[in-house]
């Protein structure tokens, strides 16, 4: 079967008045259908970008300097390559979006009703009655307990979790393909996040969306993600079956990231931590691996030569010289 | 708050025109008159009772809209006040309107077509209109009209309900020099706050939805702009309520600003406390206008 979305090759550049520098390196991610696909990565490593690419909405300095976003729905789109008005039809119809904060996602001056069929207004031909209808219902779906009541409230009457349930609401009302959940629960309360999780588990299973999680919660793809792609420095270092990157990381970043997760009964002082920073996109090498100045097995080629993704076993891909038999120095 | 500040100012303007050098009595008689004539005319005006015991009769006279008799010409003064804010007023609004037609729309473009060319002509255009002095601007204006098009400025004012079309002949100018001097500093405000809100989580939202982005820049950017915008407009037309004496001079409009001049000059103080009384008071109403329209546009504002 072919994916629902596909990203072959995707670079992103930054362009300011004095230099240009590349951010988003060859990404390649296939989406299935009805898949549950996560990125997880640290907070500058490229993940919000990557799902704003695909949605056409980066800012002004930022561009697809190359490679392919393709959308499969009834037809084949490659969305960095449609008109204005047909990518307009893409959002909020084929794929819709949530973000991080609940708090600031909404406009403060418009009520939720108003925000709610928005959508429909631009995506469907129903009359108001009709878009009110379904909003409430809506709204009840996503565990609102008085709908009709919520729908003429304004978003700061709203509690986080609230607003989260509502944004929920939007990008479902049209029955999206894709939905595409930027940190989705980072700003919320530990008690309300397993609730939005359940509650986009649930959703999209009914109706059979896709979800891209963007998330630097590993914990998150655990719990709700079928594949995941681990990014660092505006690549993916690993991808694979989330079962196979928990139970049998290959590139020393992810080995990092999952032995810096504290878990119940582990009694040792000390949090395992990855020395040094992220690097900055001015700070990315040209050459060589850009994990390497961080890595506790680089050797002298990956300084020099960047390593392409590696095939792991039957279902995994590693971006990193240690898999290359000749190169290794260990082996 | 109306009342505090309206009393903060009475009691301010009352003291400083006492303290000013020279007195009415002396303006009206020239300086050949005698110490006991001087004395007369001032004790017809009160003048030689206490300060305190002054101003609590002008106050008492106020607040039941009794705003006194011109000292030089002994007519009623509330009655010329009005007829005069008639004038300050027509010329307020339609400088205020000439302003929102230039400034908004290009405001808007400048914001979001940020840093292109669009964006700095539209920069410049408004720096222009806040730099370049009004009276430079005026007399500018009717010398190259004048000796390029024979236009002669009007003279003498023709209300608006006598004759529109002469009234607005005459009154176009003038609000023309007062809207582009105000423009400048609104183009400069919308153009900011559309550029912040532009910036904001749910302007993305908003396009996630596939929403046009003319809807997206009205409906949402717009109208959440439109708040600091307000305020400086509401300023501004509280500002030029009180009479523009330069402009009013340049163009001789016979409005509250001049009235004001005249009644500093003639030391006539009754003429003065109470324009200035009520210039504050149109202030005040109109900043209360403005926190009204707040709370109209936005529901996290109420004053209860």
């Amino acid at each position: 079967m072919e994916s629902l979305l596909e990203l072959k090759d995707v670079s992103i550049d930054f362009q300011s008045k004095r230099k240009s520098f590349n951010i988003i390196k060859n990404i390649n991610l296939k989406i299935d259908r009805k898949m549950k696909y996560g990125i997880v990565g640290e907070s500058g490593s490229g993940k919000s970008l990557t799902s704003l690419a695909v949605m056409n909405l980066l800012s002004d300095n930022l561009s697809i300097g190359q490679g392919e976003i393709i959308l499969r729905t009834e037809e084949e789109k490659v969305l960095n390559h449609l008109s204005k008005k047909a990518m307009r039809d893409v959002r909020g119809e084929d794929i819709a979006m949530i973000f991080q904060e609940p708090m600031t996602a909404l406009d403060p001056l418009y009520t939720i009703e108003y925000q709610i069929i928005e959508v429909l207004k631009y995506h469907r031909k129903m009359s108001k009655k009709e878009m009110r209808e379904k909003a409430i219902a809506m709204l009840t779906s996503v565990g609102i307990s008085r709908p009709e009541k919520i729908m003429d409230d304004y978003p700061h009457q709203l509690s986080g979790g609230m607003r989260q349930r509502v944004m929920i609401a939007m990008a479902l009302i049209t029955e999206p393909k894709l939905l595409i959940a930027d940190e989705p629960t980072t700003a919320l309360d530990v008690t309300i996040q397993a609730q939005i999780l359940d509650l986009m588990n649930d959703l999209t299973e009914e109706h059979g969306t896709s979800i891209l999680m963007i998330t630097h919660d590993l914990g998150v793809i655990l719990e709700t993600c079928d594949r995941v792609a681990v990014m660092y420095a505006g690549q993916v270092v690993e991808e694979s079956t989330v079962k196979n990157v928990f139970d049998n990381p290959q590139h020393p970043y992810t080995q990092g990231l999952l032995k810096s997760i504290k878990t119940l009964g582990d009694r040792s002082e000390k949090l395992y931590s990855i020395p040094g920073n992220v690097p900055t996109p001015d700070e990315y090498q040209e050459l060589g691996c850009r994990f390497a100045t961080r890595c506790p097995f680089a050797f002298d080629k990956c300084f020099s030569e960047e390593p392409p993704a590696f095939q792991v076993g039957a279902d995994q891909t590693s971006k990193c010289w240690l898999h290359d038999e000749e190169a290794n120095p260990n082996e | 708050m109306i009342i505090p500040v309206l009393f903060g100012v009475s009691v301010v303007i009352f003291f400083t025109l006492r303290v000013i050098p020279g007195d009415v009595a002396q303006t009206i008689l020239g300086t050949s008159a005698t110490e006991e004539s001087l004395a007369a005319l001032r004790n017809k005006f009160g003048l030689n009772m206490p300060l305190y015991e002054q101003y609590f009769t002008w106050m008492s006279g106020v607040l039941v809209g009794d705003f006194g008799v011109s000292m030089r010409t002994g007519a009623e003064i509330l009655p010329e006040i009005l007829s005069r804010f008639a004038i300050t007023f027509e010329l307020t609004i339609l400088a205020a309107f000439i302003s929102w037609i230039i400034a908004i729309p290009l405001g808007i473009i400048a914001g979001v077509k940020r840093n292109t060319k669009t964006d700095f002509s539209v920069r410049i255009i408004s720096l222009l209109g806040v730099s370049v002095p009004n009276f430079a601007l005026a007399t500018i204006l009717i010398l190259v009209l004048s000796l390029s098009f024979n236009y002669s400025p009007p003279v003498g004012y023709v209300g608006f309900f006598e004759d529109p079309v002469k009234n607005l002949q005459i009154l176009f100018l003038p609000a023309f020099v007062l809207g582009t001097g105000m423009a400048g500093a609104v183009m400069r405000m919308t153009r900011s706050s559309i550029l912040e809100i532009l910036r904001q989580d749910f302007i993305r939202t908003v396009r996630a939805k596939g929403v046009r982005e003319r809807v997206v820049i009205f409906n949402h950017a717009f109208k959440n702009a439109l708040i600091p915008i307000l305020t400086i407009i509401g300023m501004q037309i509280g500002v030029l309520l009180g009479g523009t004496v330069i402009i009013e001079q340049i163009f001789s409009l016979p409005g509250l600003g001049q009235m004001v001049l005249t009644g500093i000059n003639q030391r006539d103080f009754t003429v003065v406390q109470g324009a200035i009384l009520f210039i504050a008071f149109v202030f005040v109403l109109i900043n209360l206008l403005v926190d009204l329209l707040y709370s109209y546009l936005d529901p996290r504002i109420s004053y209860k």
